[in-house]
């Protein structure tokens, strides 16, 4: 017996059985004193309810019917203990014993109860003694641990343990929830009871109370992480998004969340480590001449238009470069404002580029499961359904849409497999990349054409020409980057894509698209630069002669009086280039903005108004038919804000209100887009996950990233700043402010140091370490991948093994089972048995099933199996032997 | 052309005093709306290509050869249909309506679904809203069961009678198919009293769009749908009867679905066509 409840112990899966079990037992021998403590406490919890019921019910005895007793009995129950499902059905059952009084006894029941029933009349003393016996039991639970023995002590210690493993691998049971929820908390209770008792002697109370540290903490770390995601700016926003539009849209706002942040860092860099030291620290405006609006503007210096062009006073603030002082160190402080400067421009492209990295490298781990396309239609079965949405509409659509993802597989399968039809598909394809070549070099053109006839007006002077043409640039650039993915996404309906592979395309060429416009903007603004540069030559030239003519004119006249003081806003002065491209920045940066929300109102807002209100006196339906609502764009959106990105990091430099401005400009489009995604735009026709594409917005981040640096730093290195403006001017190059600092600012064996250690001879075997240990690492982690899929492999094969040896032996059970029925049979029916020996050993099936109604039904299915299964076991193969067949019956009766 | 009156409107302000002279918007600028113009065509074409069949086509035949649409339907389907033939005559009629001009009927594709469902429904007594020229009238005809009856409404009379010619021609007579020239919402009233009719298993509409709708909630008002009548309604999509859509929607009596197709005899125009299953008020 013992042995038989160790194995019980061990199969948790048998736990109820053990329990009806052990009442079973326990009826007849009562309580045995080498019972585990667990046991004991077990059947006693157990004892207790049935008791309890036994109190209602017997409460209730007196002026009722018993059936009746019985069930309210059981409602009460219900109540107050959804555990005990089976006591209830043996109290039940219980119930009808006591009435009938005979079979139940021996069934169930423990000794007690059988005596209650047996002396009905007694049964309220007899209560109150199994009360008392149970308050005994309660006490004993509590208390009776400081008397326990070592070994006691250590079969509790081994019963806490066994429910703790219950505990974890409960959720790989194959019970109902019902019961799997039970035993849970009966588990608990139980571990929560007896595990402060574990310790020993003096450590007792110690141990309780680090278990009850350590579940208040977990507790605390609960409350924390749920603190943590409502800290989360936007998270129910975003997350209302994905509930009506799907992933792939809500990957969007997540992207913007995110650009958001990156922006808020670069924003307090710029903003509190160069523009408030300067105006706070700095010469404040009118002191010196780069600091002060010139004489010939200042008429207009306060316009509107003028300073919406971010000329006049905006030009001459702490907003751009040219504003800046080169006096080494300002305020009380000292502050180091050039060197802050070069610092920080560099510093936030170094933070972009680690964060970007960083990113993506943790995405890549996230997302390492490779995709293969080896099991298309299980991938698409199990893994379709985007468990985001919460809303009907949106799951009408996704549920359209994995139909016809079904559809075009089965379709793509057989296409594959007739495989004539892939011509044309490639023909389209190579087509539209054609069209779309035409329609990128078209947009390039059209482009290097506004930019050379704005330079041609800029020759002639900007005031000459009306507000169109001067802005024709950043006009044309705009509406390009509108207009020309609407054509590239109805050129891509020509190419048969799945949606996800079709996004990727249509972001690649977008990509493109911006990708040409921003260099031909940064080639014309190259072009710009070199001009500025031979015009400040002329002004340096022209600067050295007014200055000698003034102080000419003023020794001629008087020269002993004091100098002539002369107003900083009359001094000629160069013109600054790099304010100059600081501006342009900003301005597309500008332009950018208005055109995306102009389209967002007049595109989604105007339409879904018009669509929404002219539906009840129009003929035909709009809101299902012609112009409908939009949808989401979400390339076209991804793409705006990487290239507003690149654009900061480019500008950022020159300009250091970029941050602040994308700040804003992302904070605003953060609510005008969440706003105009949920009143105007539909979910889109073909709902697709947005896994994976996460790592190629930040691939094509880092693209924008890399690109967008290139010019920033060629500019940095190559072209000296201008004389008079910015806090670089009068150095050679802007990195000057570098060794300028480390020969002033730290002592002369640092720069001694740093001097050593920027010689080629110690920095290229340092390059060269890297560059081994990159290789390195790549290796390493290429052989783990290699792994990776060797292991898969290994699994899938082995799957397969499994499904196939699975297959074989219900397979041979069932010939069995067969054959045991059609031995039955025979056994029935012997006179016919000669026939049918004969004719299992004759193949045609039609005559067997003639002379064997009664196995009739079950012969064609096991047909239909064997053809399927295993070649080898065709149903008139004569394979069968005589012993099997007595076998089979044997097999039967088990 | 928004974005360029708007910016307009904000360039008012500045200071500009000529800019509405000599030249207004620059060439580049008006090339870069080259991609919208594209794309809208494109992405349109289907509409167009209807618009110009369907409009510009018939108005020109309207003036030279001074017949009706449906009268030179009928010609072609005189001189290229067997008579007595419904499956020819419908045959001819669909050539004609995707090759020659455009007419919208039930056409082939929507038809067979339609066909299915009289099938599945075999209805004894069948109400037919909006007859045209008489292509769904003898489709339905052709697929009723034996000893039913179709009333076919047409409003218009010179298609009605283009219609009638047309049914007599298939081979239809007075017994199967009677119809009925007056507007549909002055005989649904009166189909119980002057026609004597108990109970309709299937309604087929394909009138104007917007009589849908209260001629559903009429035939509801009639009392002559039985629980399990079957209601169908063509281009619930495009044209499209929004009204009825959400009527059916809302009323909560019918079992209904809609049977996505494209528009009859054009490819990329997507169009429904609802079922409805009447079950009666509860």
């Amino acid at each position: 017996r013992e042995r038989h409840r160790a194995k019980r112990r061990d199969g948790d899966r048998e736990k109820k059985k053990r329990r009806k079990g052990r009442r079973r037992r326990a009826s007849r021998a009562g309580e045995r004193e080498d019972e585990l403590q667990a046991r004991h406490e077990k059947r006693e919890a157990g004892r207790r309810k049935r008791a309890k019921n036994y109190q209602e019910s017997e409460g209730r005895e007196r002026d009722e019917e018993e059936q009746a007793q019985i069930k309210t009995g059981k409602t009460a129950k219900t109540k107050k203990n959804i555990k005990n499902e089976k006591t209830r059905k043996v109290e039940q059952e219980e119930g009808e014993a006591e009435e009938r009084n005979a079979k139940g006894k021996k069934k169930h029941g423990s000794a007690k109860k059988e005596e209650k029933d047996e002396d009905g009349g007694k049964c309220a003393a007899k209560e109150k003694t199994q009360e008392v016996k149970k308050k005994k039991h309660k006490r004993k639970g509590a208390d009776t641990l400081n008397s326990l023995s070592p070994e006691e002590l250590e079969k509790l210690k081994e019963a806490v343990d066994e429910r703790k493993k219950l505990i974890q691998g409960l959720r790989g049971k194959p019970w109902s929830m019902k019961k799997k929820l039970v035993t849970l908390r009966e588990s608990q209770e139980f571990v929560e009871k007896y595990e402060g008792a574990l310790g020993k002697g003096k450590g007792r109370k110690l141990y309780a109370y680090k278990v009850m540290m350590a579940k208040k903490w977990m507790k605390f770390q609960r409350d924390f992480e749920n603190f943590k995601t409502a800290c989360i700016p936007w998270e129910m926003k975003i997350k209302e998004i994905e509930s009506h539009f799907g992933s792939s849209v809500a990957s969007y706002f997540i992207f913007l969340r995110w650009m958001y942040g990156i922006n808020m860092i670069l924003f307090g860099l710029t903003f509190g480590l160069v523009m408030v030291p300067e105006a706070l620290m700095g010469r404040p405006y009118g002191s010196i001449p780069r600091k002060t609006v010139p004489r010939a503007e200042e008429a207009s210096a306060m316009d509107f238009a003028v300073l919406w062009d971010f000329g006049g006073y905006a030009q001459y603030s702490v907003l751009f470069y040219g504003y800046y002082n080169n006096q080494r160190a300002i305020g009380w402080l000292k502050f180091r404002m050039p060197l802050s400067y070069f610092l920080v421009g560099v510093g936030t492209v170094a933070y972009s580029y680690m964060v970007v990295i960083r990113t993506m490298a943790r995405n890549a781990n996230e997302s390492g499961v490779g995709d293969d396309n080896s099991f298309n239609f299980s991938w698409k079965t199990f893994t379709s359904w985007d468990y985001l949405i919460g809303n009907p509409e949106t799951a009408d659509n996704k549920f359209a849409s994995i139909t016809t993802s079904f559809k075009e597989a089965i379709l793509e399968e057989q296409e594959s497999r007739k495989d004539d039809n892939i011509h044309l598909t490639r023909f389209l394809r190579v087509l539209a990349n054609f069209l779309v070549l035409c329609c990128l070099a078209g947009s390039g053109y059209l482009i290097y054409f506004v930019v050379r006839r704005s330079q041609k007006f800029a020759l002639d002077g900007l005031d000459t020409h009306t507000w169109w043409e001067r802005n024709e640039v950043n006009m044309v650039m705009s509406l390009l980057g509108m207009f020309c993915p609407m054509l590239f996404d109805v050129i891509s309906a020509l190419e048969n894509y799945h949606p996800r592979v079709a996004l990727q395309w249509q972001l690649g060429r977008i990509f493109a698209l911006f990708l040409g416009n921003l260099y031909t903007f940064i080639i014309a603004l190259m072009d710009e630069i070199n001009l500025k540069r031979e015009e400040e030559k002329i002004v340096k030239f022209n600067i050295t002669t007014w200055e000698a003519s003034l102080y000419n004119s003023t020794v001629s006249e008087n020269s002993t009086g004091p100098p002539i003081t002369i107003q900083p806003a009359d001094v000629p002065r160069g013109p600054c280039w790099e304010t100059m491209v600081g501006q342009e920045f900003v301005r597309l940066i500008i332009s950018d903005t208005m055109t995306t929300y102009i389209t967002l109102l007049i595109g989604d807002f105007l339409r879904a108004v018009l669509v929404r209100f002219l539906n009840y006196c129009w003929c035909w339906d709009l809101e299902a038919g012609f112009p409908s609502y939009s949808e989401f764009d979400v390339s076209g959106n991804v793409l705006g804000l990487i290239f507003n990105q690149g654009m900061i990091w480019m500008g950022a430099f020159y300009a250091p209100c970029l941050p602040a401005l994308n700040v804003l400009r992302l904070h605003v489009s953060m609510y005008l887009q969440c706003w105009a995604v949920m009143c105007c735009n539909v979910p889109q026709e073909r709902v697709f996950k947005a896994s994976g594409s996460n790592n190629f917005y930040m691939a094509m981040l880092l693209v924008i990233l890399f690109l967008s640096t290139l010019p920033a730093i060629y500019t940095i290195v190559t072209i000296p700043p201008s004389f008079d403006c910015g806090p670089f001017s009068g150095k050679k190059r802007m990195f000057d402010v570098i060794q300028e600092t480390l020969e002033s600012d730290f002592p002369a064996w640092f720069s001694k140091v740093f001097s050593s250690a920027s010689n080629p001879g110690l920095v290229l075997p340092f390059i060269l370490l890297m560059v081994l240990a990159i290789y390195y690492l790549q290796s390493t982690s290429k052989s783990y991948k290699e792994a990776n899929v060797e292991l898969k492999k290994k699994l899938q094969t082995q799957n397969e093994e499994n499904k196939k040896k699975n297959k074989r032996a219900a397979l041979k059970a069932q010939m069995d089972l067969e054959e045991a029925r059609k031995a039955a049979s025979q056994t029935a029916d012997s006179s016919q048995r000669l026939y049918h020996g004969k004719n299992r050993r004759n193949p045609p099936a039609p005559v067997r099933e003639q002379g064997l109604p009664a196995t009739r039904a079950p012969v064609p299915r096991n047909y239909h199996h064997g053809n399927h299964g295993a070649p080898g076991y065709l149903p008139g193969f004569p394979r069968q032997s005589e012993p099997r067949m007595h076998r089979v019956p044997s097999l039967q009766r088990h | 052309m928004f974005v360029v009156t708007s910016a307009a409107s904000a360039a008012a302000a500045l200071p500009s005093p000529n800019f509405l002279g000599n030249r207004m918007v620059s060439p580049a600028i008006a090339l870069a709306f080259l991609p919208l113009l594209l794309t809208l065509i494109i992405r349109y074409r289907f509409y167009f290509v209807l618009f110009y069949r369907a409009v510009l086509v018939r108005s020109w035949k309207d003036c030279v050869t001074g017949l009706s649409r449906e009268e030179r339907a009928y010609q072609y389907v005189l001189t290229h249909a067997i008579p007595g033939d419904p499956d020819s005559i419908l045959e001819a009629f669909d050539i004609w309506c995707s090759k020659v001009e455009f007419i919208s009927n039930i056409g082939p594709k929507k038809g067979k679904i339609l066909d299915r469902l009289l099938m599945e429904q075999s209805p004894l007594t069948v109400l037919e809203l909006g007859a045209h020229c008489g292509y769904s009238t003898v489709r339905i005809a052709r697929a009723l069961p034996l000893g039913a009856r179709l009333y076919s409404i047409e409003m218009d009379q010179r298609n009605a009678a283009i219609a009638e010619k047309i049914i007599r021609l298939a081979g239809f007579d007075d017994d199967t198919v009677e119809l009925i020239v007056n507007p549909s919402d002055e005989v649904i009233p009166r189909l119980r009293s002057d026609y004597g009719l108990e109970r309709l298993d299937f309604v087929f509409m394909d009138h104007w769009k917007k009589c849908y709708a209260p001629d559903l909630q009429m035939l509801e008002g009639s009392g002559l749908l039985g629980k399990g009548s079957m209601i169908v309604a063509d281009n619930v999509l495009f044209p499209g009867a929004p009204k009825f859509l959400r009527h059916i929607r809302k009323s909560g009596l019918y079992e209904w679905k809609v049977h996505r197709a494209t528009l009859e005899y054009s490819k990329g125009i997507r169009d429904g066509m609802a079922e409805l299953v009447y079950l009666g008020i509860k």
